[in-house]
């Protein structure tokens, strides 16, 4: 049972890259507009748990991230006629909070797809480093407003389409470091190839990372792991037993060879790793000392004979 | 407060400090936008007085000598300044393994003119912490009965410099001493005691509970380290959270160091049951030492067996940081309601922040998350030009 004064915050970052959910409707495996009622379907459920439940969505595009709910209050003030028949109570039989999500990401959604992005700037990966950046300091300004009596517990789920971005490194690991802190717990449903970057977060932060084998059964997916709070999880016999399915590679890369080393040499003043000794860092170009261990073996190979004689 | 120092010898032979003139109420008659401001400032001088492109000692070995004499059964900082101490060192263990993860911490008591080590010097937080945890409590049960006599700086110095002395040289070695008494009783002259500390490179720094003790700011400034008197448990917090970043490098060695990344056998994927080198015990699964096959439960760890250095890439990562620091953004006012935080959509009520190259407004909130927690402008990961730029030097 949930403690009275705990309250549950979900963020959910939908990664909208068009080069990918383009390739994939031409193909004919899968469309972002079903995707996206799925999401909703899936965050209506979530509202419905508990009354005070608080939620944000955040599409994450090419070169922008934007808050398709809550509605961010923008300069040009809306259309007052569109604003009220929307409102109206009653006005369609569909419950207010409901109704109020459902239309603010539709039409923040429709926004979105309208103004695209610049050409040079198609990426084929997608950069959810800033999203999820974005959704910790929403996060952060949610836990200064409810300070008090109210413990926030906060979630952000990543649904991920197209592949890591291997130039976002530095910044995912910032975020993840900062989630850790922060106690915020990582989910990450992918629906395109496993992500490296997604796996080592949810292993830091103890969430799920789950990938989704069929389309179709997205929503099902969603409703039966990622609905349930992150402490509830550790209840479930299903969940608790798929939280850590897969071994999570720590492994570094050396900078030389970009390949992955298990004993490596680390300089001290740039922690750069190589996977053999050089005289020279690449990094910050410090010279170092040839190792002691090899005149130390020198010495007792020469030693030996003579003992041994 | 050292310029202060030379120039006139007593505060009261200074000009006066009109310090309430510093605060000012709005029109509702509350001072917490002013007390904000204050805060701010003393945040921002803090950030600014990091130097750049300064090598850091990224590997540290800390020592703390935690001063348990008769003069910390005073209850100027609540129970008592011992516990009060004890519990502060807790929490700077926390973050000090939290910013220095590849790093060592020590802890050394002195009492009744001797010294002697409460907690060897060892990368695992745990341990340290329920060390100061027993301590505290021991002392709150005997009502602080066994802190007598007067603390002796000489004795505590070398031993903490005889164990930094088998570090090896490209490593950080850092003393830092807590000293609640004015004196210090020791066996010999403590000047040869400094002269052999400053030649072994070994950094340290003295903060003060009480008054200035002329011997702890000579130590301090001849080994290059800092000296700090505490004015209330706020300030002490602030001296000791100071000490948590890494320093600015005093020796010059450096060198390749080895290190192991083992991978992780999870309890699911086998069964085996193995001796488990850092807890004495068999358990199923861990970490194999890529070298010896030895395993641990935790990292980042070195190896009993083998003498090799275990840390996990995410650990390295953790200090990159520090190599690549944010620049501050630049403050400026706007009128009440016209634009809203980038990362957070609260609407801007007095100054915002602008990040010079993305030139994205942060709210003062988020401006303070993301120096302190975040280190990497949400702006500037969105913006593509400058998703290279960024990590240049490391990927």
């Amino acid at each position: 049972m949930a403690n009275e004064e705990e309250r549950q915050l979900l963020v959910v970052i939908f990664d909208v890259n068009p080069v990918w959910w383009g390739i994939k409707s031409l193909q004919g495996q899968a469309q972002i507009t079903k995707c996206l009622d799925c999401l909703l379907v899936f965050v209506n459920s979530y509202l419905m748990l508990r009354h005070d439940n608080k939620l944000a969505i955040i599409a994450s595009h090419s070169t922008k991230s934007v808050f398709l709910y809550p509605a961010q209050e923008s300069n040009q003030s809306p259309d007052p006629s569109k604003a009220s028949t929307s409102d109206q109570a009653g006005g369609d039989c569909r419950y207010e909070h409901f109704a109020k999500v459902d239309d603010s990401v539709t039409d923040k959604f429709k926004e979105l797809m309208r103004d695209g992005c610049e050409k040079n700037d198609i990426r084929r990966d997608s950069l959810i480093a800033g999203s999820m950046a974005i959704a910790l300091c929403y996060i952060h300004r949610m836990q200064i407003e409810s300070h008090g009596n109210t413990k926030l517990n906060a979630r952000i789920l990543v649904i991920k389409a197209a592949d890591d971005a291997a130039s976002q490194y530095m910044s995912f690991m910032n975020v993840i470091f900062a989630a850790q802190k922060e106690r915020v717990v990582v989910d990450a449903c992918i629906l395109g190839q496993d992500s490296g970057l997604l796996q080592q977060a949810c292993d830091m932060t103890s969430g799920m990372y789950l990938k989704v084998p069929h389309q179709d059964a997205f929503l099902q997916y969603l409703l039966t792991a990622f609905l349930t709070e992150a402490e509830l999880r550790k209840e479930s016999l299903v969940l608790a037993q798929s939280s850590r399915p897969r071994e999570v590679d720590y492994r570094a890369a050396c900078f030389c060879h970009r390949s992955l080393v298990d004993i490596g040499f680390v300089c001290s003043v740039c922690l750069s790793i190589f996977c053999q000794f050089s005289p020279i860092c690449s990094t910050c170009e410090t010279a170092f000392k040839p190792p002691v261990q090899a005149s130390k073996s020198r010495k007792k190979r020469r030693a030996l004979p003579a003992n041994g004689t | 407060m050292e310029e202060q120092g030379e120039d006139k010898a007593y505060r009261w032979e200074g000009d006066y400090e009109k310090t309430w003139e510093a605060l000012k109420e709005d029109e509702t008659g509350s001072l917490q936008a002013s007390i904000e401001a204050e805060i701010n400032k003393a945040k921002k001088r803090r950030l600014q007085q990091r130097q750049r492109n300064v090598r850091l000692g990224m590997m540290r070995h800390l020592y703390v000598v935690v001063d348990l004499s008769q003069a910390m059964c005073d209850q100027d900082l609540k129970p008592n300044r011992a516990v009060a101490v004890l519990k502060a060192l807790e929490i700077f263990s926390e973050k000090f393994f939290d910013q220095n993860p590849i790093s060592q911490l020590g802890f050394v008591s002195t009492c009744a003119k001797r010294a002697e080590v409460l907690s060897d010097m060892s990368g695992s937080l745990q341990k340290h912490i329920k060390v100061l945890q027993d301590l505290g409590q021991k002392i709150i049960k005997t009502n602080a009965k066994h802190c007598t006599g007067e603390p002796s700086l000489q004795n505590s110095l070398e031993l903490c410099a005889k164990s930094l002395k088998h570090m090896p040289s490209h490593t950080s070695k850092e003393i830092l001493v807590v000293m609640g008494s004015l004196t210090t009783c020791d066996p010999g002259s403590i000047h040869d005691t400094i002269t052999q500390i400053a030649k072994q490179s070994i950094r340290c720094s003295v903060i003060g509970l009480s008054a200035e003790v002329h011997i702890c700011k000579y130590l301090a400034k001849s080994t290059k380290g800092t000296f700090g008197i505490i004015l209330d448990e706020s300030h002490f917090a602030d001296l000791l959270t100071d000490h948590v970043p890494p320093p600015a490098e005093i020796s010059p060695e450096s060198s390749l160091i080895k290190m192991g990344f083992p991978h992780h056998v999870s309890p699911h994927e086998s069964g085996k049951i193995s001796l488990c080198m850092s807890r004495n015990t068999f358990t199923v699964g861990g970490y194999f030492c890529p070298q010896c096959q030895a395993k641990y439960s935790e990292l980042p760890v070195q190896c009993v067996i083998c003498a090799l250095t275990l840390v996990s890439a995410p650990h390295l990562a953790r200090s990159y940081h520090h190599f690549f620091p944010l620049p501050m953004f630049k403050e400026q006012e706007v009128p009440v309601g016209s634009l809203t935080c980038y990362s957070c959509c609260k609407p801007i009520t007095t100054v915002t922040y602008v990040c010079e190259q993305c030139a994205i407004s942060f709210c003062m909130d988020c401006n303070a998350f993301i120096h302190e927690t975040l280190h990497s402008c949400p702006g500037c990961i969105i913006s593509t030009n400058h998703v290279h730029t960024t990590t240049n030097g490391v990927v």
